[in-house]
């Protein structure tokens, strides 16, 4: 059996809301008093302070084995990243114990601490030092470092004079060449093109396929998680609601985002997204000819609606612009609606996207609307996020991840001359 | 079963002190690459650089001789005023510095101390080493004109009791420490303080005998007077070059305890809140 390095007993952390008034002074005032005077222990009295406080975790239990590389999905704020900014010390937990053995280096943004002003060598020990490398170790490392950056024309120039690029291709590499027992990473790698992308992931295998490594991932990437964890947690509100093999983990918690995020219906006034022109009302991502199938994969055709409340004082001809972003940010599709003449009244807007047109990851799609003199009336930010994943067998010989934002099925063909 | 051996163990509350300092010992890269990030990038862009280490010292010392010295006379009780004010500025933004600057600890690094794990205690430790460098440069700077004065004009000697002035500056850098340590907790929480102690370290130079020696102070309120604790530090600098006369240290005493008292207080608070304070920046 492999030593465990992680075992975590019970761990709960509450976070105070942030109500900063003259009452939360007096209260803490008070608790100083206290703790003058009467050397009452701080731990905070349950029920005391539960209206204004949430559990971001509770009572979290795991262990986790030498060489594991974990994955962790959930929605956002269901814990993740308190969990592991628990593990990396980062925050502390309000109650439980976190027990390890080895280094830890946490990687939850990359390029922390560079200094502008600061050359990109200087950057290096600097941020080296900050993620626990000693000096002889980045001596030691400096050559590989800059040599996978690429930038090493530009490595004695103040990085305020590098392009976002190189900037991010440095910090990437300074966090490559950390070498820790334990490395926690928190959606590090959606950072750079795409090309840079592939020499990350590359990294990451390269350091998971080391069996005396274990690494804690959190990634809204499905996809990386199912290539290169070894197992994976799924957290639902503060607490582990399943554990296992990355495959099963992934397609349990897909088919239940899916309900949860592919239909909103804003039934009351206070939480429907829109303004005093443009009101929401559903939205919905529906799979066209799904036959029960529950996961949205690469050949699955998608159609979105939504349906919004006009109003207009007099009818105006309106266009809606629709933009389709990858997780990281870049943008796939930018489509304009046909010019609609609109008054008042209940709208439906519909939009297909093909099978075997999006490749696998997470995308998200926002809507904004215009008037005829080109201004916005309401810019709809988050009008829908979803996850597509790849159907190939991802441990095949033949599989090759494609890197493109988009996968189209154009026709291809290799023929021998005769 | 046998209990395992663990290398560490994250636990609610706070870290012992008797764990922490061996910890910052395996950071002390960290802590010299701070304190390089700090000296280099501060006159990074500057035209005249690094000669403003030079300049403020002076440029504060002819704005005080002109305005204390010439407009409101004050009496320097016979030591020459340009070196007067010299020294007086000198100390009194060290100890500002190294105050307001451990102050903003959390403030400043709350982007950092929300991403990465180390001992918290290296960024003020970075910060008043980085201002006691600059401080010694400023004061090589006081004993070259010091020296300079005396070739010139005479009549200035200086006693082996110089030697008692590396602790005289500890104690001060302590205190700063201490006083800093204690509000960085406190300011990220309530921006309010921040305000506060700003317009209150600008209000308590004047209390101190910072531009004007302790005994310009009336006699009724010398008692309350040397109970500031920068009161008996300034004057034994301040007579160490210019006076020669034996000080009681009895009068150093007070001072002393205050800065032990606080400064392990400061460190106390800052090592209790340093986990949770992060919840609230």
């Amino acid at each position: 059996m492999r030593d465990k390095v992680i075992i975590a007993e019970n761990i709960s952390k509450q976070y105070q809301l942030g109500i900063l008034n003259s009452s939360s002074l007096k209260r803490d005032l008070e608790g100083f008093w206290r703790n003058i005077f009467r050397k009452q222990s701080t731990q905070i009295s349950n029920g005391d302070l539960d209206k204004n406080s949430i559990w971001a975790l509770k009572d979290i239990f795991f262990s986790i084995s030498q060489g594991d590389v974990v994955g962790f999905v959930g929605h956002n704020g269901a814990g993740k990243s308190t969990l592991l900014k628990i593990i990396a010390r980062i925050a502390a937990p309000t109650s439980g114990v976190v027990y390890g053995r080895g280094t830890i280096a946490s990687l939850l943004e990359i390029g922390t601490g560079f200094h502008p002003e600061l050359t990109g060598r200087e950057n290096i020990y600097l941020n080296g030092n900050l993620l626990g490398m000693s000096k002889n170790q980045i001596n030691d490392r400096l050559d590989a470092i800059i040599d996978f950056s690429g930038v090493e024309k530009f490595i004695d120039t103040p990085v305020k004079r590098y392009s976002s690029g190189m900037y991010v291709r440095l910090a990437f590499s300074v966090a490559a060449h950390i070498d820790p027992n334990i490395l926690i990473i928190d959606e590090a790698l959606s950072v750079g093109d795409t090309a840079f992308q592939q020499k990350c992931i590359a990294k990451m295998k390269d350091v998971s396929s080391q069996k005396d490594k274990t690494i804690l991932f959190v990634s809204h990437d499905m996809n990386s998680v199912q290539q290169l964890c070894t197992n994976a947690f799924w957290l639902e509100n503060g607490k582990i609601k399943a554990e296992g093999k990355p495959i099963d983990i992934v397609n349990q918690y897909l088919s239940f985002a899916k309900n949860a995020t592919l239909l909103k219906e804003f039934k009351n006034d206070t939480e429907t997204p829109g303004n005093e022109f443009v009101k929401i009302q559903r939205v919905e991502l529906k799979q066209i000819n799904a036959i029960g199938e529950a996961i949205i994969n690469v050949h699955t055709a998608l159609q979105l609606s939504v349906e919004f409340i006009m109003a207009l004082q007099k009818p105006e001809s309106i266009m809606v612009e629709l933009l389709l972003f990858t997780y990281s940010g870049s943008t796939v599709l930018d489509i304009f609606s046909p010019i609609t003449e609109m008054g008042n009244g209940l709208y439906d807007l519909k939009f297909s996207i093909p099978a075997n047109f999006l490749n696998d990851g997470t995308y998200f799609i926002s809507l904004e609307f215009f008037n005829k003199k080109a201004e916005s009336l309401f810019k709809f930010q988050n009008c829908v996020f979803f996850e597509v994943v790849d159907d190939k067998d991802t441990t095949s010989e033949w599989y090759r991840k494609c890197w493109a934002a988009v996968r189209p099925n154009f026709p291809i063909q290799i023929t021998q001359h005769t | 079963m046998v209990k395992e051996q663990w290398d560490w163990e994250i636990r609610p509350g706070a870290e012992p002190i008797f764990k922490t300092i061996p910890e910052l010992f395996r950071y002390k890269d960290l802590l010299n690459s701070l304190i390089k990030k700090e000296l280099t990038a501060s006159y990074q862009q500057s035209i005249i650089g690094v000669a403003w280490l030079f300049f403020q010292p002076l440029l504060t010392t002819i704005f005080y001789f002109i305005v204390f010295g010439r407009i409101v006379k004050v009496d320097t009780g016979g030591i020459p005023p340009l070196l007067f004010y010299m020294l007086g500025s000198i100390l009194w933004s060290f100890f500002n510095d190294c105050l307001v600057g451990t102050m903003y600890t959390f403030m400043h690094q709350a982007h950092i101390f929300q991403k990465i794990y180390f001992p918290r205690l290296i960024v003020p430790l970075a910060i008043v080493i980085n201002h006691s460098i600059r401080f010694s440069i400023q004061f090589l700077l006081f004993l070259f004109v010091y020296f300079g004065w005396s070739f010139i004009y005479g009549g200035l000697s200086i006693s082996f009791s110089i030697l008692l002035i590396p602790f005289l500056f500890l104690q001060l850098l302590m205190l700063a420490m201490g006083i800093g340590l204690f509000i960085s907790v406190f300011i990220s929480k309530y921006r309010d303080i921040e305000f506060v102690v700003q317009f209150l370290v600008r209000l308590f130079m004047f209390v101190s005998p910072v531009i004007y020696p302790a005994s310009m102070v009336p006699k009724e309120y010398q008692t309350i007077y040397w109970l500031n604790p920068l009161t008996p530090i300034f004057e034994i600098i301040r007579s160490l070059f210019f006076i020669h006369q034996s000080f009681e240290v009895s009068r150093l005493m007070p001072s002393i305890i205050f800065t032990l008292v606080i400064f392990s207080y400061g460190l106390v608070v800052f090592q209790k809140r340093e986990k949770i304070v992060m919840d609230v920046v």
